[in-house]
């Protein structure tokens, strides 16, 4: 019973806090590990199977997920690993006529993914991830001054898509204004009357989607080219007008 | 779609697709900055949706609608079968009280008095009807020794209106008289708790049609004592089975009833009681005189068809030397029969107790304690001292 109350209150500890949760999820990585060897009726080996990544993120999504009305934490979260298990399950038998890289090649020992030919080269593909990954680090930082992470933002994404056009409107706003970006950069704050102002959004969804909005329009500052290339789409999007948007959301 | 990879925890990744979405993935050992295809997304956590508030709404909406039935049809059951709505005070020696619901099942019983107590322990009657409860405690009491040949039961009923008082009196007059039939004579009374009134339209005293009226054969046969303003109804009248052997015995001795003719004063009930009883005057026990008298009775198969009232002296009867001189010179002048004159000599004034009157002592030394039909079972060890 006091166990059962220390764990809930760890989960919801770990609710507000990144590092927390990360936290729990180490230390019941062999809670974890025991789920998915129910699933899997063999040990999993880390860093090889993907059950064993799908188990980890359900027990993220447990605590994401868990209230107290909800009963006992652990009851949960093995269900839900249980769940995301039989899920992914089901998507990966859809490929089950593919062949695994993986399988013996022949009489020899390697294996069919070593007999292939490398196409691409290496080394620009370790100094592209390198340089993507700078990238990426000197903007979490930048974020860091704002008081948001990237889970933080995860979390804040829009979800539906009327949302995130209205989100890439204002991004247009911004990058149409340049000094209201410069104004974020030296007040660490939203310019949020201008920026609701300018692109007619209503204030309420840009309060909702503040830290999404944050990061989006920092990764428009300076700098972050590779992750602006990465976003090749939300500028053909933005290139457009307005009905594009709404194609784009049949799309979806 | 491509994904680029933002940050890596232990549960999980966080993606940049080519939309501007950050998303959360299963982390199948990323690394940062490197670009995946086909993630295992995250599913978004399951915050209560419309639909799923309406059917809170709707199931919340229907548990009040439930709560407000139960509510209802248990107030209805309350007070139909729970809540005491009339109360029956059956009391013999032992009192007990009867609380009953409205379909007059009893709810609950208590020993109003010790005898009560004692003759509830260990019977349940509850959601019984009245009636089964009533006849059942009726025969513990018998078993028990509350109740005997001749004893009383008093119904008194408490409730709110007349109709019911009405209903239950006949209904437990009629059953328990129906279940007692030809094991025992007793007499029941059936009162209104509130008026105090007996049952009305029925037989006023409250006697069982199978006890035989009392006035019948006791007004020829005890004419002291049943002389006007006589008995009270419910007390115990002589009946023609009142005799003091037999199955028919009351545990009352009626001695003064066939014996002592020439003493018509000297009985010790009614009027004519002077507050002695003759019980020393009996042809049985350490009192008898040797001299039965069976056959000197003026009633029944033994009637000599001679009523000894004018013998001068009757000797059975040395108790009343100073009465006697002044009934013998008139032989007319007796109360019975066509020798009455319609004027009971009872009151003369002159007594058979004096304190000069030796031989008519007292019936209740210690030393007649015996003979005062010892059978009623009660005060044997008393008697034995």
């Amino acid at each position: 019973m006091n166990d059962e109350h220390k764990i809930i209150q760890q989960v919801y500890a770990a609710k507000e806090d990144v590092q927390a949760a990360d936290a729990l999820i180490r230390a019941y990585l062999p809670f974890i590990k025991a789920e998915t060897a129910k699933f899997l009726k063999r040990p999993p080996v880390e860093g090889h199977d993907d059950e064993l990544s799908i188990a980890m993120m359900a027990f993220h999504e447990a605590i994401g997920g868990y209230s107290r009305a909800r009963g006992a934490f652990l009851k949960y979260a093995a269900l839900l690993i249980k769940s995301r298990l039989i899920d992914y399950n089901r998507r990966e038998r859809r490929h089950s006529h593919v062949v695994s890289l993986d399988t013996p090649a022949g009489e020899t020992d390697t294996t069919l993914g070593e007999t292939l030919a490398d196409e691409k080269n290496h080394q620009e593909e370790t100094a592209e991830r390198d340089a993507t990954r700078r990238e990426i680090l000197e903007l979490t930082r930048q974020m860091e001054e704002f008081g948001v992470s990237l889970s933080d933002v995860a979390d804040n994404c829009p979800r539906q898509q009327r949302t995130l056009n209205a989100c890439r409107r204002v991004l247009r706003y911004a990058q149409e204004t340049p000094q209201l970006l410069e104004e974020l950069l030296q007040t660490k704050r939203l310019p949020m009357a201008q920026l609701t102002a300018g692109s007619g959004v209503e204030r309420k969804t840009l309060e909702r989607h503040r830290k999404y909005l944050v990061a989006l329009l920092l990764i428009y500052t300076n700098g972050y080219e590779i992750i602006r290339g990465h976003l090749k789409q939300v500028m053909k999007n933005l290139s457009a007008d307005t009905p594009g948007y709404q194609n784009q959301g049949k799309e979806w | 779609m491509r994904y680029l990879v933002m940050e890596c925890h232990p549960g999980y990744a966080i993606l940049l697709d080519e939309e501007g979405r950050f998303l959360k993935a299963a982390n199948f050992c990323y690394e940062v900055g490197q670009t995946v295809y086909e993630p295992v997304l995250m599913k978004e956590p399951s915050s209560p949706s419309g639909q799923r508030r309406l059917l809170r709404w709707a199931s919340s909406g229907m548990a009040a609608v439930a709560a407000c039935f139960l509510l209802f049809f248990g107030l209805r059951y309350y007070q139909n079968y729970v809540q005491p709505y009339s109360s029956i005070y059956l009391s013999i020696n032992p009192e007990v009280q009867m609380d009953l619901n409205r379909q007059g099942t009893v709810v609950k019983l208590t020993g109003t008095n010790e005898d009560g107590v004692k003759l509830l322990k260990g019977y349940d009657g509850k959601g019984k009807d009245k009636v089964t409860a009533a006849d059942e405690l009726i025969d513990r009491a018998i078993d028990m020794g509350f109740l005997s040949e001749g004893g009383q039961i008093s119904f008194s009923i408490d409730s709110p209106d007349e109709a019911l008082f009405q209903e239950y009196g006949v209904e437990l007059r009629t059953k328990v008289t129906e279940h007692l039939d030809g094991r025992i004579t007793v007499t029941i009374e059936v009162v209104n708790h509130r008026t105090g009134q007996g049952e009305a339209g029925q037989e006023g005293t409250g006697t069982t049609p199978e006890q035989t009226p009392p006035s019948d054969p006791p007004a020829s046969d005890t004419p002291a004592s049943d002389s006007p303003a006589s008995d009270s109804p419910t007390l115990d009248t002589p009946a023609p089975a009142d005799t003091d052997y037999g199955p028919n015995n009351d545990g009352v001795t009626d001695y003064t009833q066939p014996a002592d003719p020439p003493t018509p004063a000297d009985t010790d009930y009614g009027p004519g009681n002077d507050g002695v009883t003759d019980y020393n005057d009996t042809d049985y026990g350490p009192n008898n005189d040797g001299v039965t008298d069976y056959s000197d009775t003026d009633y029944g198969p033994n009637n000599d068809g001679v009523t000894d009232y004018t013998q001068p002296a009757d000797p059975p009867a040395p108790d009343t030397p100073t009465s006697q001189p002044a009934d013998p010179p008139a032989p007319a002048d007796t109360d019975y029969g066509t020798g009455s004159n319609g004027i009971t000599d009872y009151t003369d004034g002159t007594t058979d107790y004096d304190p000069g009157n030796v031989e008519g002592d007292s019936g209740y030394d210690s030393d007649d304690a015996n003979d005062d039909g010892d059978d009623d079972g009660e005060d044997d060890e008393e008697d034995d001292d």
